[in-house]
């Protein structure tokens, strides 16, 4: 089990999605502060910290491109769907718990969709 | 529209209204498009199969996505499969002997039925026939396919609709369209009423054309004439290019429309 010992913002993966909701969806991360209490919520719920949880996708060989793991991306697809599920949020907010770690996955090259959710 | 806008407007549409059906008859002149599209030995390699999305099952819906594809699938209300059929050099023979007959295929340019049951056919297409898993045989069909897809495309767009092509999964919608074993599947054309703007962003950014065409032989650049291309500016046929400056803030809002990751 791994502990978050530090501010979630000093984790490389937390820096690269903050870089990516900036340059590539015009978003100013700081402006919504409950995107980074989800994270840390998902965070407690796998008992991993947030560069844990994109490695948690990836399959890396010594001497080989690193992949992304078709398991373990299906299986961090299926954890956001019960993270999601759970909270007691409805509606927006209830797609919002998800579509956050959606998006600090998909910024940190791991490619997933969530489908309609109107 | 003019011809020249329709082919500057197309652009790969990835947000439809996914509530709203596409009029049949604008289905059936996109397949009239793509039927009169050119093609080898007036061979119809392409086949398709229509499908309306809401008659697609839930589980086979899920089935058939690829992981870049779902969302496309899931939002496009029409969904034609396409195919390139390898049975279509058969019947080539008299096939061809029908356009030396309409005055399509000439004696001018060497035509007769002679040539076509006595060289033609036996040299030529009846190998290519007999022997459709070769690659080449399969490449050729494909072109042709495509060239098809793209007539039924611009059709599209001069309709005011929307189109992409996406990969799917075969063995998951042949459950629903139930397409013969030899037809190799190309792509899913999916086709909607497009929720984001017509512009989508702008013109896609491509290689200019001195990059990919070349004059005389390989290596010297075709090089384009600028009053040509302010021509074809002017015939918005070349549009403003990607991004622009609103793209970002239309992506924030069909995120939020739609319920995605932003």
């Amino acid at each position: 089990m791994a502990s978050i010992n530090k501010p979630l913002e000093e984790y490389d993966s937390v820096k690269t999605w903050y870089r990516g909701l900036r340059e590539q969806s015009g978003v100013e991360p700081n402006e919504d502060e409950s995107r980074l209490e989800l994270l840390r919520e998902f965070c407690a719920t796998l008992e991993l910290d947030p560069d844990e949880i994109v490695a948690a996708c990836l399959l890396r060989k010594e001497g080989k491109a690193t992949k992304i793991s078709i398991k373990g991306r299906r299986s961090m697809a299926e954890r956001i769907a019960d993270f999601q599920a759970g909270g007691g949020a409805e509606g927006r907010e209830r797609a919002k718990r998800g579509n956050t770690i959606r998006s600090f996955l998909i910024h940190n090259g791991i490619l997933l969709q969530s489908g309609v959710q109107i | 529209m003019e011809f020249k806008e329709v082919v500057g407007r197309r652009r790969s549409i990835r947000y439809f209204q996914s509530w709203r059906n596409v009029e049949r008859e604008k289905i059936q002149i996109m397949l009239e498009a793509a039927r009169l599209a050119s093609c080898a030995v007036n061979a119809t390699f392409l086949k398709a199969i229509v499908v309306s999305r809401d008659n697609i099952p839930r589980e086979t819906l899920d089935a058939l996505k690829t992981p870049v594809s779902g969302l496309n699938i899931e939002l496009a209300p029409v969904h034609i499969y396409t195919y390139a059929d390898m049975g279509a050099y058969k019947g080539a023979q008299a096939r061809l002997k029908k356009l030396v007959d309409v005055g399509a295929l000439n004696v001018t340019h060497g035509w007769s039925h002679k040539f076509v049951d006595e060289f033609v056919w036996p040299n030529i297409l009846k190998p290519l026939a007999e022997g459709a898993n070769q690659p080449s045989v399969a490449a050729a069909a494909a072109s042709d396919a495509g060239i098809a897809i793209c007539q039924a495309m611009l059709a599209a767009v001069d309709e005011g609709l929307g189109v992409c092509l996406s990969a799917f999964q075969r063995e998951a919608i042949n459950k629903v369209v139930k397409a013969p074993k030899d037809w190799i599947p190309l792509w899913v054309l999916l086709v909607g009423y497009p929720a984001e703007s017509w512009e989508a962003g702008g013109q896609r950014p491509r290689p200019p054309l001195e990059e990919i065409f070349f004059e005389g032989e390989f290596g010297k650049p075709f090089k384009s004439d600028p009053k040509v291309t302010e021509q074809m500016k002017a015939a918005k046929m070349i549009q403003a290019q990607a991004p622009l400056p609103w793209r970002k803030e239309e992506i924030k809002a069909l995120a939020r429309m739609f319920g995605l990751p932003e």
